[in-house]
């Protein structure tokens, strides 16, 4: 019953590392850029989404769709303005778009301290927990889990069964076959960085229910998620989802006979490991065998 | 000259001169410069909120000194900079106060970490310091000379809550500590009061922030099944916790948290959960301690908010530092420095008093409790505004 506990833990919090990671994996995988504003996205719009619940007392659940549509509009625009016009610098673009990104994450991180304050916030919303033959399963980090399966299926469809999916990953496998085959490239970066830019919203909006934000945690959730990317094999989709079921399960299993403190390496160690043992990531090396 | 020249023509020239004399000298101490008072302050960054109180405080006890005709005769300025929460900005803004600024005396910045860091300064500079919000008891050693807290230290963080669990019935206690300087003294001083005191430590773990979950601790928590939980925290984890026991369906009887539940934000993040978590302060509204009436009052009708620890430790920091200073009636580093380590001073936090390493001995750590959504000091019972609520409900 104990081990079903931990492997429950383990994969509702890998269900949050999804939600987390998928964002900057989509935008990686289409653009070979590290967004290094992806946390500060997270950030800002679970801190605007405390905001909203504190004032209006309305379920903060309902601003997941108006955030998700924003941000799309939002990351259009920031495309456009700040990355798409280095894509045509050459071998130095990719370098380029990373220190724009980084530029833009100092930029939000000091948006959330001017506009929401520096103070840790949460929303004590799904706080539900259901007890089932002896196991307690909560209701935050169920909806962060299925949240996080259903974004991820959502998108597996939208790549694998639409012409923009396919397009989509025709332009992160090759970029010029993909403009020889008649696909608007500088189209698909624009769409990939809008829906990266979405979901990472998509998973602020939750996060602020699940554990405690602060302008300030932009950075740690930018570095939790290109691990979970990392070790998924960077841009592999499906890989990424197997990453962070696999180190929610790690932490879950180290934190509970361990502690806390050998929890938090956790991440880390797998992600040296991984980067000796298995670079191609976690995806790639399932998918061979 | 004869007594009637005198008394009718010099006389008269003698008084006026004198009282001119008088004039021009009560003139020049009016016109003497004032008392500048440097320090750096969080102004921005993630201390912000915290630190802010800490400035109120200090801003208030100039303001109360003044209004009682300053110290020394002179009026007194406080000059301050914005480190932006950082140890680095801060050491940077320290030399400058003291290089190019000149002030006349230094109040510490806001946290420990980033006194630790300004501490070497300090000696360097033979600068005495008061410390009104660095509560790490490892700053204020030997090679530390300078440096004189201004606020209890944490290793009495949560210190009542085991001898009142244990009146209770309470036996067996887990505890848990952020990996942090003032979180792991508080850590090492429950595990010793768990000995002394003869009760069962069935679990005990330190974890690092950002921790983005904490149900494997929960979960770990809950096997051991303790009637206390003491964590020595800070604010994101104290919320993380409370939300971790409850998702793994345990409630002990007993849950202390360090710092976090003093601010509104905790009872807006937890909600229910946070009825009945005990926490610590190092002063209250209701203590009888000296002029605690009037600086809530003038605090109240300065800022329009009610004032925390934090201000109380800066209003107290400033009525340290002008009854030093009235006592050796010049600004000397070294004999204030002598002064503050042999004498006691009566403030709005209780009893200034530092052993020979500059570490506070009398100040004291109190306990209060979130009683349906208002904060009610319960320990010790010579305070206490109600009686402790048990158990812990978890939701």
């Amino acid at each position: 019953m104990l081990v079903l506990q931990i492997l429950i833990n383990g994969v509702l919090l890998g269900g949050m590392y999804i939600l987390l990671a998928q964002g900057l994996n989509l935008v990686f995988g289409v653009m070979g850029v590290v967004n290094l504003a992806h946390g500060a996205i997270i950030t800002v719009a679970g801190l605007f989404t405390f905001w909203f619940a504190t004032r209006t007392q309305l379920n903060p659940l309902l601003l997941l769709p108006v955030v998700f549509v924003a941000m799309l509009a939002i990351g259009a625009v920031l495309q456009r303005s700040l990355l798409e016009p280095l894509a045509g610098v050459g071998r130095k673009s990719e370098l380029l778009s990373l220190m724009i990104t980084f530029g833009l994450s100092y930029v939000l991180v000091e948006f959330g301290l001017d506009v929401f304050g520096s103070q840790y916030v949460s929303l004590p919303n799904l706080q539900t927990t259901w007890s089932v033959g002896g196991l307690t399963i909560n209701e935050a980090l169920v909806a962060a889990g299925v949240l996080g399966a259903a974004i991820s299926g959502l998108l597996q469809i939208w790549l694998q069964h639409t012409d923009s999916g396919k397009s989509l990953i025709a332009t992160s496998q090759n970029r010029i076959g993909a403009v020889a085959c008649g696909i608007d490239v500088s189209r698909m970066r624009c769409i990939a960085f809008a829906i990266g830019s979405s979901l990472a919203a998509a998973a602020g909006v939750l996060l602020i229910m699940v554990m405690p934000l602060s302008a300030q945690t932009a950075d740690s959730l930018t570095i939790l998620a290109f691990v979970v990317v990392a070790l998924g094999g960077l841009g592999d989709y499906r890989g990424a989802v197997l990453a962070a079921l696999l180190l929610g399960i790690a932490q879950s299993a180290v934190g509970y006979y361990a502690g806390g403190d050998a929890e938090s390496v956790v991440p880390y160690l797998l992600f040296i490991l991984f980067m000796i043992l298995r670079p191609q990531g976690l995806g790639r090396a399932v998918q061979a065998q | 000259m004869t007594q009637a020249t005198f008394n009718r023509v010099l006389r008269p020239l003698a008084l006026a001169s004198l009282s001119a004399a008088l004039l021009c000298a009560a003139s020049a101490k009016a016109e003497e410069p004032p008392i500048v008072i440097g320090a750096s302050v969080s102004i921005t960054g993630a201390l912000a909120v915290d630190a802010a109180y800490h400035l109120h405080g200090l801003q208030q006890g100039l303001e109360d000194a003044n209004a009682q005709g300053g110290w020394l005769g002179r009026k007194i300025e406080l000059k301050y900079y914005d480190d932006k929460s950082e140890a680095g900005t801060a050491v940077r803004l320290y030399t400058k106060l003291i290089t190019e600024d000149n002030v006349d005396l230094l109040i510490g910045p806001y946290s420990s970490g980033i006194t630790q860091a300004v501490a070497p300064l300090i000696n360097k500079y033979e600068k005495v310091m008061i410390e009104p919000e660095a509560s790490v008891p490892d700053i204020y050693v030997a090679g530390n000379l300078w440096n004189i807290q201004g606020i209890a230290p944490s290793f009495g963080y949560l210190e009542g809550v085991l001898p009142l669990a244990k009146s209770r019935g309470a036996k067996t206690v887990a505890v848990l500590a952020l990996k942090s300087a003032f979180s792991l003294a508080c850590d090492k001083a429950r595990l010793d009061q768990v000995k002394a005191l003869d009760m069962s430590l069935v679990y005990d773990s330190t974890y690092a922030l950002p921790q983005p979950d904490f149900s494997s601790l929960a979960l770990a928590i809950k096997n051991a099944q303790p009637d206390v939980v003491v964590v020595c925290s800070y604010y994101p984890d104290a919320v993380g916790i409370a939300q971790a026991l409850q998702r793994a369906g345990f409630a002990p009887k007993f849950l202390a948290e360090a710092i976090g539940p003093a601010e509104d934000e905790f009872t807006k993040a937890l909600g229910p959960l946070a009825n009945r978590i005990i926490s610590n302060t190092s002063w209250w509204a209701s203590l009888k301690t000296a002029g605690n009436s009037a600086f809530i009052a003038h605090y109240k009708a300065t800022f329009h908010q009610d004032p925390d620890y934090h201000a109380a430790s800066g209003y107290a920091a400033i009525q340290v530092l002008g009854a030093a200073l009235n006592a050796v009636k010049a600004i000397d580093q070294a004999k204030l420095h002598d002064w503050l380590l042999h004498n006691e001073v009566q403030t709005v936090q209780g009893t200034f008093a530092s052993d020979p390493n500059g570490a506070a001995k009398k100040f004291s750590q109190f306990l209060f409790q979130i009683q349906d959504g208002t904060r009610k000091l319960i320990w010790p019972a010579a305070d206490a505004e109600a009686p402790e609520q048990v158990p812990y409900t978890g939701q």
